[in-house]
């Protein structure tokens, strides 16, 4: 047997029997998520748990948002789901409801997790049927952005009330060059995800569209708009967009979420601040929308108890602890937040989270979000009143709330 | 000789590459198209995709498409976007590939920098259109109030009455340098000798384009006509990009209402219908491309 036999049956026991056995050895947890920047709070979690956890390594895998829900049916079809994955709350009943995710409920009764000590929202968001099926990585919910440079040279307040954000917008108005305000009225989840905290402020809901109420509301942007105080592109700009009209000094005050406070602070050459949203000025509710992604175990993952053990780390104080950092919040309260940025803009969403509704649950919430976005595209264009926008709207969502109601908040 | 061609001539032989060929169709081809023609007449929800536990619903899928509200406009506005953009396309292909036979000096370098549009993602492009059509920061709005040609700010994605129009363009330009470089390739082809004779006989330049060009060149643009009228109906990206088929659902053509189907809804099977009538309009257009030629061959 010469030296070179030796070897090569060396290379075949090495690659034959340690090999699978450190690959048996090491399981992994295949996560699907949708932040590709690199700063976000995720990457981070996800690097320290497999730094710490050899035996159990996270492999993730980054999608664009818009192929999320294709990917995840495509995966559901051929029986080859992930093992954890972050899904869009608004969605989350849609699949629960249907069996697409494991139930949880025990599993987190018997973890580290305090349930109980989570927001309203955020806890209702992964709930079905009085079951878990999700838990949120973080949360955001939307207030007011305005550049306190405008204000001061005008001579105003940061508006309060409705007329109030109305009469600063007209005022802060240069026509060609700068709009008093923006917000996202896109043909997209995202367009309802803005107008919902006007509807619940005024006083309405979803399944009370041909109300006055929810008239009232929606006239409030078409005003804007129809004036000249905001552009006319809103009904084509998402949220990502109207924010860099303000960022430009295109736009005086931008309805806005956390997570955009990074690029804010680092891109915008002005003083700006953050309120708490205008409201209503004879009801007065305080109200805003919740958002961002849910943690959630794909019925048939092959690693469900290592992908429990990631999402409870997700959970931890620890890693709660960095939402701050890029703009996102946790979903529970009594957790310093790392970052000492922005202390006054983290204190205003603070306080706006206390009063942000979760979008149903309803497992036919993208087809209740649909018409939504219709009728403020229409009413926005010009192409039906606010009246006549809203009545359709009311009407094809009549048989779906007959079927299963909202459930109140 | 160093192929043995009575060996590969031998049926055996002809008829195993005739299975592969078969087997490839049906395999990649064949069996996509009937999975989704089977979706199209099931109840398909996220709750039964795996188990494939789905109730036979006949023709309701496509019942329920006829009987959605948006169906007239859906149909509108891709049977207008399909027209605008083959013809508009093909007008310019046609007019850049006639443009670039003059063989001036740097002609092909200028041809081949056209057709970097081609190469870029759909998505770049509808990010850069969506910039540029911007009514108040956008480029062609800035260009316009500068030379005078408008007072205005044009609403071009935010319009509805104007929107299609403008994504129409933006895909037109996407969709040009296709059709110009088919077109092309299709004029290299043209004996030279027919316009040298053509030319010492008198005729002019339109009469050259008339009775040699345009009939030698029937082939290539008819099939530039049937592949950028199937490209023009998968066309995704660069809508869902600029306006996701809003304002007012204005820019909603059967691709994105079939998507919006599938993964916004979670109606699966509905989404399905939409495709198959999706793939019904490319047969037909493939149906018809195939005939013509049949047809120009027998002439």
């Amino acid at each position: 047997m010469n030296r070179r036999t030796i070897a090569r049956i060396a290379g075949v026991l090495f690659a034959g029997v340690l090999l699978p056995v450190t690959a048996l050895a090491q399981k992994k947890v295949e996560l699907w998520h949708v932040f590709n920047l690199e700063s976000d709070m995720i990457h981070g979690a996800i690097k320290n748990w497999n730094s710490r956890n050899a035996q159990v390594q996270i492999e993730a895998r980054v999608l664009p948002l818009a192929q999320l829900n294709a990917e995840f049916t495509k995966a559901i079809a051929a029986g080859a789901v992930p093992d954890a994955i972050l899904f869009g709350g608004e969605a989350m009943a849609a699949f629960s409801s249907q069996g697409a995710f494991e139930d949880i409920t025990d599993l987190v009764k018997s973890s580290s997790i305090r349930f109980g000590d989570y927001y309203a929202g955020p806890r209702a968001a992964g709930m079905w049927g009085g079951k878990i099926y999700g838990l949120p990585r973080a949360v955001n919910t939307l207030a007011l952005y305005y550049n306190a440079d405008m204000l001061s040279a005008k001579g105003l307040k940061v508006p309060t009330t409705w007329s109030e954000f109305s009469a600063a917008a007209a005022t802060l108005t240069d026509p060609g060059k700068v709009f008093g305000a923006s917000f996202s009225a896109v043909q997209s989840e995202e367009g309802t995800f803005q107008y919902l905290p006007w509807l619940y402020q005024a006083g309405g809901s979803p399944d009370k569209l041909d109300s006055p109420e929810a008239r009232s509301a929606l006239q409030l942007w078409v005003d804007l708009v129809q004036k000249g105080h905001a552009s006319k592109d809103v009904v084509t700009m998402r949220q990502y967009e109207a924010t860099n009209t303000f960022i430009a000094g295109n736009a005086a005050m931008v309805v806005g979420g956390p997570w955009e406070l990074p690029r804010i602070d680092k891109d915008a050459k002005f003083k700006w601040g953050v309120a708490l949203l205008p409201v209503h000025d004879t009801k007065k509710l305080r109200a805003s929308s919740l958002g961002d992604f849910m943690l959630a175990i794909p019925k048939g993952a092959r690693n469900k108890a290592d992908a429990f053990k990631v999402i409870e780390y997700m959970q931890s104080d620890e890693v709660m602890s960095t939402a701050w950092d890029t703009g996102r919040m946790p979903p529970r309260d009594g957790i310093k937040a790392n970052s000492q940025k922005f202390p006054e803009a983290l204190a205003v969403f603070q306080e706006q989270m206390k009063y942000a509704k979760v979008r149903g649950p309803h497992p036919q919430w993208p087809e209740i979000s649909r018409p939504i976005q219709l009728a403020i595209q229409e009413a926005l264009t010009g192409k039906a009143s606010v009246n006549d926008a809203l009545n359709k709207a009311a009407g094809s969502l009549a048989p779906i709330f007959a079927k299963t109601p909202l459930p109140q908040q | 000789m160093a192929i043995n061609s009575a060996w590969l001539d031998s049926p055996r032989v002809m008829h195993a590459a005739v299975a592969l060929a078969l087997a490839y169709l049906v395999a990649l081809i064949g069996y996509p198209i009937l999975y989704n023609l089977l979706l199209s007449v099931q109840d398909v929800q996220i709750g039964n995709l795996l188990s494939g536990d789905r109730a036979f619903v006949g023709l309701d899928n496509y019942r329920a498409i006829f009987d959605d509200a948006s169906f007239g406009q859906v149909a509108r506005n891709t049977l207008l976007f399909t027209l605008g953009n083959v013809g508009l396309s093909f007008v310019c292909g046609l007019a850049l590939a006639l443009f670039f036979e003059l063989r001036f000096p740097g002609a092909s370098y200028l041809r081949g920098l056209i057709l970097a549009a081609w190469f870029l993602p759909a998505m770049v492009i509808g990010a850069i259109f969506k910039w540029l059509l911007a009514t108040d920061s956008g480029l062609l709005n800035q260009l316009l109030s500068i030379s005078g040609l408008a007072t205005q700010k044009i609403n071009w994605l935010s319009n509805p009455d104007l929107a299609l129009a403008a994504v129409t363009v933006a895909n037109v330009w996407y969709g040009t340098p296709f059709a110009m470089i088919l077109l092309s390739a299709g004029l290299a082809t043209l004996p030279r000798e027919l316009y040298e004779s053509a030319s010492l006989d008198g005729a002019g330049a339109w009469r050259r384009f008339r009775f040699i060009t345009l009939p030698l060149l029937m082939p290539t643009m008819l099939a530039v006509l049937a592949l950028s009228t199937i490209y023009t109906l998968r066309v995704f990206d660069l809508l869902w990009t600029m306006t996701r088929g809003g304002p007012a659902s204005s820019t909603t053509i059967l691709p994105i209402w079939s998507y919006l189907f599938s993964f916004e809804l979670f109606k699966f099977g509905v989404g399905a219908a939409v495709a198959t009538m999706l793939l019904t309009a490319v047969i037909l257009v493939g149906w018809l491309y195939t005939r013509s030629l049949e047809r120009e061959h027998r002439l």
